[in-house]
């Protein structure tokens, strides 16, 4: 018993021995390229697609759950394509600068990068100039939910696609209302019965606006019928043709927003300078303003209105027929004279496929523009998706019609903001028909 | 003075024990010493490299970052160079806005616009009207002689930078040319991956603050940066006083670097003045990340250290485990050495008590030897003087045959001692009753306390088998030795009590029985129990003091009784007496034998009649063997009653047992009474006690009685049985008496050289009516046999230990001899010699018997008769014959 004690502790203290001298040998050892290059070479050049996208400003040790969602479905492509994407991005530092469209439409017409994330109203813009490629050759295409086609269809092409559906609504404190004992509104009456209580009760201004959003109030009302009521092809073809007038449908919304402004429930001075949600939203956190307007993604987003202290939801805009969703598409489009197209065409499949939808939608908790993807939405936004669930919403942009609808009233909307009357407004959608009519006589005559 | 002693006592044993503990404290700190000074060490120079390393890395960012500077200023330069080249074409160009039109844009430039002299609008190689209206030159910067403006967004959607040259010709300014620089193509100038992508470095425009360069690779969150005041917000830079230096250092056109935490990262963040600070390279990175080298160069050392530290761990714990093996080793050796040092201490003692013990035996033996031996001299001399005194005579033979008996017995207690302590002690195992056993000590024992007026009670209960096997010797000599140092430590009218007593069989093949010796007499002190089983120990005290004894008879006991398996146990109390007790298993023998005598006695019922119920019970388990039923009765009466009521009064009972004292109807009035019911063929056998009774003498003439000593034995009464059978047989009786005359006439041929036991022989012999011849040593016995007729000696008694040739070897060749009596010639052993093994080696060597000296003639007897068949006519009985022939 003793005699193998001993053994083992013998053993143990070889072990321990070879061990080190195993290890020592093994430090010392190693070799010295002498006669090699040393420098280092790069045997695969790396891929890069750039990207031009807007970006929030950044804020510190906040993260923002759009990007990470769209950088999830990026990194699937950068790991499936072996690539990298590279951010470039533009923020206009105050409204006298260019605006984002200004320059993603400057970049695309120099074709300064691969791909571009587009507003509604430049993707028209740009598709109507053939800067941008033809998406329906992509695999991802043929999921999209028609809603997504026909809204980003210029002259045949589907010339952009989106990760999510952009849906624009009201964010309300509905703790706010439910001091003043106030119903959530769906008529405009009913919203200006709102305002008028909160101003009353020393809520200087209830609307907190920035200069880009403002426009969904005019949408909401000018087309809550022609796409929820009659034959929504045939009124798009009449205004097309001239015989029924953009400023006939325009007219009540601008008029409200006029009465808004007149009576002070929108601060039109503020509004005209501010950028969207670092203008307006502060007050709004700090529940200073009962009412803003924003898109589906910033109740999910801790840089926009993401977990704030007062029960938040989101309804549609007033409209005749009831609280009103307006849709836009922003897009992803891929410039034509991209220099890495196919690549760029490569990734946009893959982060526009089913299984990257999936985990968009999923992360961001966002309506997919695949027909293939559900998610469930979080409450705050369940008054807004009811809506969209039984199909009532306007759309903020349609390539159908011929007068590019999103960009221009949102530019007549700051007219109006900057002290225009509401006729004159009107006298520029009359003046935007006629020069698309004329456009449009002009195309057939060529 | 007491207090103080213990006090300084104590303060010597912490004295003792502290050094060892201060040793190992001082050992410990030591160590924990020179591991603080290494790990100083370590630190230090760890911190030392950490110092030097980010000393080094932060030199290495700077002048990573003035090599970037050196490129943008070095394309600055360049690209200003290149617009005076330009402008010089220009001026040998026949029209300069066709130069202008016809002027292709590059990735670095553009847009080349001209202005002629005197005119507010020109052109731009994209074919527009050019305004300076447009460009702000006001922050005075220059690049070389030409004004730069200040950043803009152009119309390509990129940061983009313009600078103006004049067109000279002839020394005359004949137009302005303007040529826009994208900042894309300073991008070139940037390191790639620069700390491994953890660096950030942007281009920033000192007058706007806006970043106007932000390379391609970032990550989308750097890639968001504004302008100055975003890059603040986005890395928490908040501090003002941080914000103030950076003004003026931006104000100055100087370098600034400054460490703060981004993303809860140590990082230097820098900003660095790009062509006297009309641009500035602004960024930052992780401290970690310039500092990989140095990093790695600590891991290095922890990893060496960490390497060292735990060798140096696992060499104490093999030096520990060495250690502590060679403790335990150094321990066992000093356990082991402790206990031969006790072994040998107690050997010492031992040895010295044996030495005292065997000195004190010496002195004891010298006393006791010399006591009866003083005796037998001291009667000798009085026998010398009164020989003619026969009375006188026959007491002092009497008192000098006591002396010698006495003697012997201490000489044989010492033989015991011998053969035990040399392991020679064998044990002769027989076939013996309990009976014969109770006998022979009551004989002994029961004398000696009458004696002493002391009683004496016998007691055996609940055996199951009286029959056993074992060492009767051995045990009578067990019970003999208990009894009479009961009987010898017990004063006059004490009793003593001996009890067999049956226990628990632990195994069927074996009687367990228990031997109880017990007496009210002195008893023993608690000092003197632990060593009463120790030789040459004996009690001494004023009242014993006068009992002699060599005082081995306890570890004799002892010794024996421990080699046939069993116990002895002592209690005793001073003054109150002693109960010593001894547990054996004997075995039980098939009792073939004694089933056939009972069943050839035609003998199946009895009845047994005793007032005591254990008697009864004792008999009825004592008989169970036998196969014959008891009945019994507690009274005359009850016995009477039974064969009353018994249907065939003469044959229901083949023979019964009768206490002969019992209360109120005694035994022998009982028997009478039974007489009257059963008839005188029956046989009536009274229960005496040992001590006699009175009543036997009257029961004795009673028709067809016996007598059996209780306690009860089946053996006993079988012998009764026997006895009363034998009473009408008087050839038995006469055969007897022969026994007594069994040497009478025989001729003896005796080999002994010690002329006084020769002439001891000789006369008892001749007592015996015998007659010898003796011859001095073997030699001579063997040659005087060669020369006897056949038949002339009934016997050859040998000594053994003889000169010229011994007994074994005389009788060796006595056998080998060619006659036809020497294979036949009975050879006796009569030596001093007494063990087994010369027991054993006589009969070896040929003898028939062996008889130990002293010579006990009842002994020699027996063995004669055994082996002598016929007598041989003596010398004597020779003679007579002849004379009687001769007068006939």
């Amino acid at each position: 018993m003793k005699g193998s004690r001993k053994g083992n502790v013998n053993r143990l203290q070889a072990a321990c021995v070879t061990g080190i001298i195993v290890l020592t040998l093994a430090a010392c050892s190693g070799k010295t390229d002498v006669g090699g290059n040393l420098v280092l070479k790069d045997e695969n050049p790396e891929k890069v697609i750039n990207l031009f996208g807007p970006m929030e400003k950044s804020r510190p040790n906040v993260s923002n759950i759009a990007r990470t969602a769209f950088d999830l479905t990026i990194e699937m492509a950068e790991k499936e394509l072996g690539l990298t994407v590279c951010y470039r991005t533009y923020t206009a530092e105050n409204y006298q600068e260019k605006t984002y469209d200004e320059v993603s439409i400057d970049r695309v017409r120099n074709n300064m990068d691969d791909l571009y994330l587009l507003n509604p109203d430049t993707i028209q813009v740009l598709g109507s100039e053939d800067r941008l490629l033809d998406l329906s050759v992509l695999d991802s295409a043929k999921n999209l939910r028609d809603v997504v086609k026909t809204a980003n269809t210029v002259n045949g092409k589907l010339v952009a696609i989106p990760q999510e559906v952009v849906v624009n609504g009201l964010f309300v404190n509905k703790d706010m209302f439910d001091q003043y004992n106030l119903e959530l509104p769906n008529t405009p009456e009913e919203f200006m019965e709102c305002c008028r209580v909160f101003k009353e009760n020393g809520i200087e201004t209830p609307i907190g606006a920035n200069r880009w959003w403002l426009e969904n109030f005019v949408f909401a009302q000018a087309y809550a019928e022609l796409y929820n009521g009659g034959d929504t092809k045939a009124l798009i073809e009449a205004l097309n043709k001239g015989e029924a007038k953009y400023s006939d449908y325009m007219r009540p919304g601008f008029e409200f927003l006029k009465e808004l402004i007149d009576k002070e429930y929108i601060d039109a001075e503020t509004a005209y300078t501010y950028e969207t949600i670092e203008g307006e939203g502060p007050d709004f956190l700090a529940q200073k303003t009962p009412i803003v307007m924003a898109y589906w993604g910033a109740a999910n987003s801790e840089t926009a209105y993401g977990n704030p202290d007062f029960n938040l939801q989101v309804i549609g805009f007033p409209s005749k027929l009831g609280h009103m969703p307006v849709v836009s598409m922003t897009g992803y489009g891929v410039c034509a004279g991209a220099e890495h197209s196919d690549d760029t065409l490569a990734v946009l499949d893959i982060i526009l496929s089913d299984e990257a939808l999936q985990l968009y939608a999923e992360t961001n908790k966002v309506i997919s523009p695949s027909k293939n993807v559900e998610v469930e939405c979080i409450d705050a936004l369940k008054p807004l998706n009811d809506r969209i669930n039984e199909n009532i919403y306007v759309l903020g942009s349609n390539a159908g019609m011929n007068v590019e609808q999103w960009g221009n009233t949102c530019v007549i909307v700051r007219e109006l903001l900057s002290g225009a009357t509401v006729d004159e407004c009107m006298a520029a959608f009359d003046k935007l028909q006629e020069e698309a009519l004329a456009q449009a006589l002009e195309g057939k005559g060529n | 003075m007491k207090n103080t002693s213990i006090s300084v006592s104590g303060a010597e044993f912490t004295m003792k024990r502290n050094p060892k503990g201060n040793k190992k404290g001082s050992l410990f700190v030591s160590i924990i010493f020179v591991f603080c000074i290494l790990a100083a060490v370590v630190f230090s120079v760890a911190r030392r490299t950490s110092a030097e390393m980010s000393s080094s890395a932060i030199n290495n960012l700077s002048d990573s970052l003035d090599l970037v500077k050196g490129s943008i200023e070095a394309i600055l330069i360049k690209e200003a160079e290149f617009q005076e080249l330009i402008a010089q074409e220009i001026t040998v160009s026949k029209d300069p806005y066709e130069f202008i039109r016809f002027y292709n844009n590059s990735q670095t430039i553009s847009k080349v616009s001209l202005i002629l002299k005197g005119e507010s609008e020109g052109i731009s190689s994209t074919g527009e009207v050019f305004s300076e209206d447009s460009l702000d030159f006001s922050t005075g910067k220059k690049v070389g002689n030409l004004p730069l403006t200040q950043s803009y967004l152009n119309e390509m959607g990129t940061w983009a930078y313009t600078m103006k040259c004049p067109v000279m010709k002839d020394d005359k300014e004949i137009a302005a040319l303007y040529i826009e620089y994208t900042f894309d193509s300073l991008e070139t100038t940037f390191p790639n991956n620069l700390y491994n992508g953890y660096a950030m470095l942007y281009i920033m425009d000192s007058k706007s603050e806006r970043l106007v360069l932000k390379p391609t690779g970032m990550g989308e969150r750097d890639a968001g940066h504004l302008n100055l005041a975003d890059f603040y917000r986005a890395n928490n830079i908040m501090e003002d006083s941080i914000q103030t230096m950076v003004d003026e250092a931006i104000q100055a056109t100087d370098n600034i670097m400054f460490y703060h935490d981004i993303r809860n990262k140590n990082s230097l963040i820098y900003m660095w003045s790009v062509n006297d600070g009309t641009f500035y390279l602004i960024g930052y990175v992780p401290v970690e990340a310039i500092q990989q080298e140095g990093r790695s160069v600590n891991q290095s050392i922890f990893t060496v250290v960490l390497v060292m530290l735990i060798a140096f761990f696992l060499c104490c714990i093999l030096y520990y485990l060495s250690w502590k093996q060679q403790e335990a080793t150094r321990k066992e050796q000093e356990a082991e050495r402790e206990i031969h040092n006790k072994q040998l201490a107690e050997a010492l003692h031992a040895a010295q008590i044996a030495s005292n013990s065997k000195t004190t035996f010496l002195s004891n033996m010298s006393h006791d030897i010399r006591t009866p031996m003083n005796a037998i001299l001291g009667f000798t001399t009085l026998l010398a003087k009164d020989a003619d005194n026969p009375a006188k005579v026959r007491e002092y033979t009497k008192k000098i045959t006591s002396s010698g008996q006495h003697l012997l017995s201490l000489i044989n207690d010492v033989l015991d001692v011998s053969k035990i302590e040399s392991g020679k002690m064998v044990l002769t195992v027989g076939e013996f009753t309990l009976n014969d056993l109770v006998s022979s000590v009551d004989a002994i024992i029961r004398p000696m306390a009458k004696e002493k007026g002391q009683t004496f009670n016998v007691t055996v209960m609940d055996i199951n088998h009286e029959y056993l096997i074992g060492d009767e010797t051995r045990i009578n000599q067990i019970l003999i030795n208990l009894l009479s140092n009961s009987v010898k430590y017990t004063p006059a009218n004490g009793n003593i009590w001996f009890r067999i007593i049956g226990q628990k069989q632990h195994s069927a093949q074996y009687e367990h029985i228990r031997i109880e010796v017990e007496d009210d007499g002195y008893g023993m002190t608690p000092e003197f129990l632990e060593t009463i089983f120790d030789a040459f120990t004996r009690a001494e005290n004023s009242t014993t003091n006068k009992v002699q004894g060599a005082g081995l008879g306890m570890a004799i006991t002892k010794n024996i009784v421990e080699l046939m398996g069993g116990t002895i146990d002592v209690f005793s109390e001073v003054n109150k007496g002693s109960l010593f007790r001894v547990d054996l298993e004997l075995r039980i023998p098939s009792e073939q034998a004694d089933r056939e005598f009972w069943k050839d006695s035609k003998i199946t019922r009895i009845l047994a009649v005793d007032n005591n119920a254990e008697v009864c019970k004792s008999i009825r388990m004592l008989m169970k063997d036998t196969g014959i039923s008891v009945d019994t009765a507690l009274s005359g009466q009850e016995a009477l009653r039974r064969l009353t009521e018994a249907g065939d009064k003469e044959t229901c009972y083949q023979a019964v047992l009768l206490d002969i004292r019992m209360p109120d109807m005694d035994g022998v009035e009982t028997a009478r009474s039974l007489r009257q019911v059963i008839p005188d063929t029956i046989p009536i056998l009274f229960l005496t006690s040992y001590d006699g009774d009175d009543a036997c003498a009257e029961a004795s003439s009673m028709e067809n009685v016996g007598f059996l000593p209780k306690p009860f034995f089946v053996s006993t009464f079988k012998e009764a049985l026997l006895n009363l059978h034998m009473d009408q047989n008087h050839d038995i009786m006469e055969a007897e008496s022969e026994e007594d005359n069994v040497l009478n006439g025989l001729h003896f041929l005796v080999a002994e050289d010690n002329e006084v036991n020769a002439e001891i022989l000789s006369e008892l012999l001749d007592i015996e009516g015998a007659t010898c011849e003796i011859a001095e040593n073997g030699q001579l016995v063997l040659e005087r046999f060669e020369r006897a007729v056949e038949g002339e000696f009934a016997a050859i008694l040998m000594d053994v230990q003889m000169p010229v040739m011994n007994g074994h070897e005389a009788s060796l060749k006595i056998r080998q001899l060619d006659r036809p009596d020497a294979k036949s010639i009975p050879i006796i052993a009569m030596t001093a010699n007494a063990f087994a093994e010369d027991v054993k080696d006589a009969l070896n060597a040929g003898m028939n018997a062996h008889v130990a000296k002293p010579i006990d003639m009842d002994i020699l007897k027996k063995t004669i008769r055994q082996y002598v068949s016929e007598k041989p006519f003596t010398k004597k009985g020779e003679q007579n014959e002849r004379e009687q022939e001769g007068k006939r």
